[in-house]
């Protein structure tokens, strides 16, 4: 899959799980400091991008991904 | 690591912060959010309950609003200056927002999140990485990892924690270590009308520490009284100098709990001194030495406390005692006598008013026991006549509730009358719920209020001592005969040969440059040799094994006393070659020490042990089985002056052994006080050395001797 395609669909289950628009989600930002992620919402984003992707992730390494770019190159590794 | 230099250079930038973090003019919460109940959340209200004197501007990625407050995404969007930034973001995130806040010029931070040096691993680094962003902009932050910082100071009125409620505001600057334990004193204080100056929970205290925050309070008009808990003690010495400058300075009283007070670790120890100077009895010297009185649970630290917050200091150590009921006038009678403090003795002008106000029962010496069917004027009369005598210096009030007894309004007379006196007064209503009225209007008249009454006779003796102690840090005698050069190359040479344990000779050498007295010694490697090194020194002696590796002599045979002629000398050093070579087959032995035997004299020991806190520690104790049994020591951070010197002899039980008695000639206690301070600038000389010990030195009448010794590198 190409690093793009993962960017948008990354960003499309980020917009959903935290609701806000794709237009405001830069390639570098982070989950927390940038987004406003929860913990609670955190742990959502591991399962929705597992479904996005269906893949199966090692949870706790996915959750110490901070950002987009991040998180497109940990998936990258599962796709 | 930073250098001294740039420690230095950290502290003083610290000062300059920290006036922003008690009195800011905007604050900044940056990590918001609209969640009841969430830290982020709760500080930014109570900055808000508390009616904080300045700007708030929360920062918040999600919100635009919260609580009615306009929010921000960054906090580099505030057009507005902002003094302090408070960091309530997860730990994984805070260097982002510290770096952020560095970039807008905010100097003075506060970092409540948690997930740092305390969880260890990946915590660890993220504290390094905070500390590297502040250094980089001269910012100065407090945590992280703290319940935040309180401020009740009206021209202020911050909040900046997660405590319930604001406390009242008072003359007690209280510092933290632990942030739960915050929010149960804050409570506890609450119900006792306890009022704070500044509160602080500083946490991980990554950055700006104890010390630093010591000297912010040293200088605050608001504090009168410090307090202090802590956990673990990092920079012993700085904590030390510190609180001698807040002493001699300010006259600010220093109250410190400090936790983990036992060890186990002491025990596996090479030396007398390693074993019996664990960290806690090393702590207990040390405040001692700095003016830090030491309190054991929060009980106790607020009996004090309020002590020195809100009552006079007393002119000396004499004092009245009123009550109500006998028993409680000699339970108290007793704490006054054990405290170190004097009952007052009256005047005939008192006795006179006494007789005429109280009736023929009472009791009018003192502990004047007003009889319990007194009122509110019996005692006015009692304390009237007391404070106006001159021998009495402190009034004691308690009282227990009978059925005519008019608590509160007892209560009233008690700071009514106290307040036309500069003398302090202290009451204990004894009981809870019938007296609970009366105490209420103690508090609130800040006349210190103690559930027992002996609480009284503690807190005026700590009150009295600290007044009268001279907290000045004497430099100490520097002797100049001393061959540093010479010790430093036998300690260096060992360390070079990777030995951990000098051979006894040699460590009796580089006493022996310090100028400690020591006996002529030789060291034989024959039999024949022995024999003829006794014959020189003269019989009796003593011959012991010297080897690198054996710490115990006794424990493997090392050691024979009273040898009298050449045969004997002969024997024992066969018998110790052979003793040893049985115990330890692989040991490296240099030979066999002779030495004359000392028959008179007191033993006694001498130690250093270099603590990674406080640096070098010194011991003294009576030797045998005074440190064996009773473990009957006493320590003082070095550099030891003549007075510490003296205190180490006189602080000890055994010391009437080296007075006259009995006819028994006195000791030299001249030798042993200079020995103690030669010693004092040899451990702070030499680095080099880890442990000694000195056991025994023997205290003659005229002089001491060094009969073996034992430095561990």
């Amino acid at each position: 899959m190409e690093k793009s395609e993962i960017t948008t669909r990354v960003k499309k289950v980020v917009s959903e799980v935290l609701e806000i628009p794709t237009a405001e989600i830069g390639d570098d930002a982070n989950f927390i400091f940038d987004l406003g992620a929860n913990s609670m919402q955190s742990v959502l984003l591991v399962g929705a991008f597992e479904e996005e992707f269906n893949i199966e992730m090692d949870e706790d390494k996915a959750l110490e991904v901070q950002n987009i770019a991040d998180a497109v190159d940990f998936i990258g590794g599962y796709v | 690591m930073l250098t001294i230099p740039e420690m230095k250079n950290r502290a003083k930038i610290h000062r300059k912060n920290l006036e922003k973090i008690f009195y800011p003019d905007s604050v900044a919460i940056v990590g918001a959010n609209k969640v009841k109940g969430t830290v982020p959340y709760d500080i930014l209200m109570s900055i808000v309950n508390a009616n904080f004197n300045g700007v708030i501007f929360p920062v918040s990625p999600r919100e635009k609003f919260i609580a009615g407050i306009k929010s921000y995404k960054y906090v580099l969007d505030i057009e507005d200056p902002v003094d302090l930034a408070i960091l309530v973001f997860p730990s994984a995130v805070c260097h982002l927002a510290l770096e952020q806040c560095g970039q807008k010029g905010i100097k003075s931070v506060i970092i409540i999140s948690a997930g740092f040096r305390e969880i260890g691993g990946a915590g660890i680094e993220r504290e390094q990485q905070l500390k590297a962003i502040a250094e980089k902009y001269d910012m100065s932050f407090i945590g992280p990892n703290c319940l935040g910082v309180i401020n009740t100071d009206p021209q202020s009125s911050l909040n900046a924690s997660f405590a319930r409620k604001m406390p009242e505001e008072g003359p007690i600057g209280f510092l933290s270590q632990s942030g739960a334990l915050c929010t149960a004193v804050l409570d506890y204080a609450r119900a006792k009308h306890i009022g704070f100056s500044k509160f602080i929970s500083f946490g991980n205290k990554a950055d700006i520490s104890e010390i630093d925050l010591l000297y912010y309070l040293m200088d605050d008009p608001k504090t009168k009284v410090i307090l202090l808990y802590l956990e673990e003690v990092t920079n012993g010495r700085d904590l030390l100098e510190a609180a001698r400058t807040v002493k001699t300075k300010s006259g600010k009283p220093i109250l410190i709990i400090k936790s983990g007070r036992t060890e186990a670790g002491a025990a596996a120890a090479a030396s007398h001194t390693g074993s019996l100077a664990g960290s806690d009895e090393i702590c207990d010297a040390a405040f001692e030495q700095a003016g830090i009185i030491r309190c054991h649970n929060i009980v106790e630290m607020f009996n004090r406390a309020i002590a020195f917050a809100y009552q006079p200091i007393p002119k000396s150590n004499k004092v009245a005692i009123i009550t109500n009921a006998g028993g409680p006038g000699v339970l108290t009678t007793d704490a006054v006598i054990h405290s170190g403090l004097q009952l007052a003795r009256f005047s005939e002008e008192t006795a006179k008013h006494l007789k005429r106000y109280l009736p023929s029962t009472a009791n009018r010496s003192n502990p004047i026991d007003v009889i319990g069917d007194a009122r509110a004027d019996r005692y006015n009369a009692a304390m009237t006549a007391t404070f106006k005598d001159d021998d009495v210096d402190a009034v004691f009030v308690i009282l227990t509730p009978q059925s005519m007894t008019d608590i509160d309004l007892i209560a009233r007379e008690i700071a009514k009358v106290s307040s036309h006196y500069q003398k302090p007064v202290y009451a204990s209503f004894m009981g809870q719920a019938d007296v609970q009225e009366g105490i209420e209007v103690l508090q609130r008249n800040r006349i210190p209020h103690y559930q027992i009454p002996e609480s009284m006779a503690d807190a005026l003796s700590n009150v009295y001592l600290f007044h009268t102690q001279d907290g000045k840090l004497v430099p100490p005698h520097t002797f100049d005969d001393v061959n540093a050069a010479e010790a430093k190359k036998i300690l260096d040479r060992n360390i070079q040969q990777g030995n951990h344990l000098l051979a006894e000779n040699e460590s009796i050498e580089v006493l022996r440059h310090y100028g400690l007295s020591t006996l002529p010694a030789k060291l034989a490697t024959t039999h024949k040799e022995a024999e003829k090194i006794a014959h020189e020194i003269g019989y009796p002696v003593a011959m012991k094994v010297v080897s690198n590796e054996i710490a115990h002599k006794t424990d493997v045979g090392g050691i024979i006393l009273n040898i009298n002629n050449a045969k004997e000398a002969a024997e024992a050093f066969n018998t110790i070659i052979n003793n040893v070579k049985l115990k330890l087959p692989d040991a490296q032995l240099n030979g066999v020490l002779i030495s004359p035997m000392v028959f008179e004299g007191e033993e006694v020991i001498l130690g250093m042990k270099r603590d990674p806190a406080f640096g070098p520690v010194l011991m003294f104790g009576m030797g045998g089985i005074y440190v064996e049994v009773y473990k009957d020591v006493s320590f003082r951070v070095a550099p030891v002056s003549e007075m510490e010197a003296t205190q180490m002899i006189e602080r000890i039980k055994g010391y009437p052994l080296l007075q006259a008695f009995r006819g028994r000639e006195a000791k030299d206690i001249e030798a042993l006080r200079l020995s103690i301070m030669r010693l004092s600038q040899l451990t702070l000389e030499c680095e080099q050395i880890k442990e000694l010990d000195i056991n025994p030195l023997i205290v003659l009448s005229k002089g001491c001797y060094v009969v073996d010794a034992k430095i561990m590198v």
